[in-house]
């Protein structure tokens, strides 16, 4: 299925999680932030959240210098 | 929001007052009533560096009237290229020294408190307790969870700002109302890459300073401003993007609080 992932068109497998999506696209950061359709996901829910067809996913690397 | 000006009020406020403020008291949303409001408002700024230099400057600019800015540091070479609270003549002094008096000559009119600490856990009671804002400005996890903290304690806005690279992140948190601090940033494992751009500190503490005169004067809804938002700035690819953001019902600093 098609998903945007960070403004780019990618095809994914169907029924993946948010935890699964992390691991194909080998996002390396631990500290990542995950927002889907605008909104923020607690990481605490990347297992049980499954991207459907057209989601728009955001990887973001927080930032925390001053 | 303020109340719609009025000639009493307006009379109030000092000549020399009127025409500093002119261009801000022209805005319907200010007015005479909003500058006396921001004239009796304190702010504690916490840190004097990338973030702080901007957000310090615009508040004192703007006429609040007591500035507390907090930091322990000394000015570095490599601080300039951002931290324009400082300059050449700086180098060595205590960035809070430095800090009131590059904000003393820009507003001799308000109040300049500097603090030459590290905020913890044991100081920041003393410290936010007259404040009505607490503007993060500082460059690590474990002081902004101090500045959460208090926050929740103390029941005063926290206006998150954190910068890295090109880009840039600001939100208001505010007790009851919003998620914390902590609900939506977790300890990071990874450290905190030094390199910065100087114009994105800019542009987030500018935002923070938006956001903070927003809520002294309690201009807009709280859908017009950055509650329950996490506004992200990608200055490489030049995007800014709004997050929606809830609180975290496990949070375990802030569940205890019903938000409204």
């Amino acid at each position: 299925m098609k998903i945007e992932l960070n403004g780019l068109g990618e095809t994914i497998p169907e029924n993946i999680s948010i935890d699964a999506l992390i691991d194909l696209f080998k996002e390396g950061d631990p500290d990542l932030i995950v927002e889907v359709n605008g909104k923020y996901i607690f990481p605490k829910n990347y297992k049980k959240t499954t991207i459907i067809e057209n989601d728009t996913i955001e990887f973001i690397n927080p930032n925390l210098g001053g | 929001m303020s109340e719609p000006d009025n000639p009493k009020t307006a009379q109030h406020l000092k000549a020399a007052c009127k025409e500093r403020y002119a261009r801000q008291i022209l805005l319907p949303q200010i007015g005479s009533k909003g500058q006396q409001a921001l004239g009796k408002s304190s702010v504690l700024i916490a840190g004097a560096g990338g973030l702080g230099s901007i957000s310090s400057l615009y508040l004192a600019a703007a006429g609040v009237g007591h500035i507390i800015i907090a930091d322990h540091d000394h000015v570095e070479e490599s601080n300039l290229n951002r931290q324009l609270l400082h300059s050449e003549t700086s180098l060595g002094i205590e960035k809070v020294k430095s800090a009131a008096n590059r904000l003393q000559e820009l507003n001799s009119s308000i109040k300049i408190t500097p603090v030459q600490k590290k905020l913890n856990a044991k100081n920041i009671d003393l410290l936010v307790k007259k404040i009505d804002i607490i503007v993060d400005a500082c460059d690590n996890y474990k002081t902004r969870q101090i500045l959460n903290r208090a926050s929740i304690r103390h029941d005063i806005p926290f206006i998150f700002g954190g910068v890295q690279g090109f880009n840039g992140m600001v939100s208001c948190f505010i007790p009851g109302r919003t998620p914390c601090f902590e609900c939506i940033v977790k300890p990071p494992k990874n450290k905190i890459d030094k390199g910065i751009i100087g114009a994105v500190a800019g542009i987030t503490a500018s935002i923070q300073t938006m956001e903070t005169i927003k809520l002294l004067l309690n201009i807009g809804s709280r859908a017009d401003r950055l509650e329950n938002r996490l506004l992200k700035i990608s200055g490489l690819d030049m995007k800014i993007k709004s997050i929606s953001l809830e609180p975290d019902p496990d949070c375990r600093v802030c569940k205890h609080i019903n938000c409204k």
